[in-house]
């Protein structure tokens, strides 16, 4: 099965895989059955974890999951410059940082790519020029609440000759962000499929011990760069 | 590297599900214990610097309280030496006058005694000389010359006594 033509499969594997089925008039495909399940997983596992918390947490999972929260409101902290900041768009920084990393690590499952409902969804453009829209929607959307129509004098400064640039500028951040997300996922499936297609036992080791690193790195640039768009887009004296 | 529609639509209705469900049963139930738990520490710690500085303060009184305490002892004391003191000059003062007193009635008493027994004395030599007189002279005398014998004999001895 995973024999001679085996690169040019996996390399195929790693590609759309097509419409499942539809729903609502919207095609299905492999990436959206798996951030289903992803979301499953996740919601049910929040679920279960704070339905009996404790001042004092006497759970693993309740320990596990404030390290966590702990750990991304520290860092968007850091990268906003101020924890009221960070409180306030947690939601949803924090939701791309843990869907991001789901998703590059359902890469490593064992079929990603290649069974029909599951494929890293980070691994597709589709999708993240999909979160790259959500970030472009929701940093303009925040400066125009945060500080009204003043907001739009920041396309005119340091002169209103760099108008231009400045709005280029900023249909630049979404492609970068999609691309870069993109890029990194979908050539680390690649190399991890073709070596896994040459030696399917030792070989993929390392590249998916990298690839554990690389999808946090990932999920972790993505998360920083929305938050500094967002704090940028809401800092006073703009 | 193509993009399709329907997949970054669903991406982003997924994407917006998860933060608002997430949001709900994640973030706010956890963030806003660990909030609480903060909170607490924060006002535990405030506490805990209150009851010391009490605790200082407390110390600070009741030292000073057991210096006072420890001077009015000593003062006590010096009172109640003195008072000592004097109480004891009073009383030997006394004790002499009483002595004195006792000394005094004693002499009186001897003195009187001492009186009477000459009294005594001197009635009993008389009768004494007289009945030794009546042996000698064998009752010649009258009672004339007996009387003025005796109150010769009488003077003799109280010139001699």
């Amino acid at each position: 099965m995973f024999a001679t033509p085996a690169y040019a499969a996996a390399a195929e594997g790693a590609e759309h895989g097509g419409a499942l089925f539809s729903l609502f008039g919207l095609e299905v495909s492999s990436v959206v059955t798996t951030m289903w399940l992803l979301m499953a997983v996740l919601i049910v596992v929040s679920y279960f974890a704070t339905r009996n918390l404790k001042k004092l947490p006497e759970t693993r999972l309740q320990n596990a999951l404030e390290f966590l929260l702990e750990f991304i409101l520290d860092f968007l902290t850091q990268a906003m410059g101020s924890e009221e900041k960070a409180k306030k768009y947690f939601p949803v920084l924090a939701s791309f940082f843990i869907l991001i990393l789901a998703s590059n690590y359902s890469g490593l499952l064992p079929g990603a790519g290649h069974l029909p409902g599951l494929q890293a969804p980070t691994s597709t453009l589709s999708v993240t020029a999909a979160f790259a829209i959500v970030v472009f929607f929701s940093t303009h959307y925040y400066g125009v609440k945060e500080k009204g129509l003043s907001y739009f004098k920041h396309f005119l400064e340091p002169i209103p000759l760099l108008l231009p640039i400045n709005v280029v500028e900023e249909f630049v951040k979404p492609l970068s962000l999609s691309l870069r997300l993109y890029g990194n996922v979908y050539g680390e499936e690649l190399v991890i499929a073709g070596l896994f297609a040459l030696l399917p036992f030792v070989l993929p080791l390392p590249m998916m011990l990298l690839g554990l690193l690389f999808g946090l790195i990932q999920a972790f640039v993505f998360t920083l760069l929305a938050a500094l768009y967002i704090a940028t887009a809401t800092a006073e004296g703009h | 590297m193509e993009i399709h529609i329907p997949d970054m639509v669903w991406a982003i209705i997924n994407f917006l599900i998860l933060v608002v469900v997430l949001n709900k049963f994640l973030y706010k139930p956890l963030l806003s214990v660990m909030e609480e738990r903060k909170e607490e520490i924060r006002k535990n710690m405030e506490n805990a610097e209150d009851a010391k500085a009490e605790a200082l303060k407390i110390k600070e009184k009741y030292s000073e309280e057991m210096h006072n305490a420890r001077q009015e002892a000593r003062s006590i004391l010096e009172r109640a030496e003195k008072l000592g003191e004097e109480n004891k000059e009073k009383i030997i003062a006394e004790a002499r006058q009483e002595a004195d007193k006792i000394t005094e009635k004693a002499q009186v008493a001897v003195r009187r005694e001492k009186e009477e027994a000459l009294t005594q004395l001197r009635n009993e030599v008389a009768s004494l000389a007289i009945m030794a007189a009546e042996k000698i002279i064998d009752k010649n005398l009258d009672k004339k010359d007996h009387e003025k014998m005796i109150g010769d004999f009488i003077k003799e001895v109280g010139d001699v006594s």
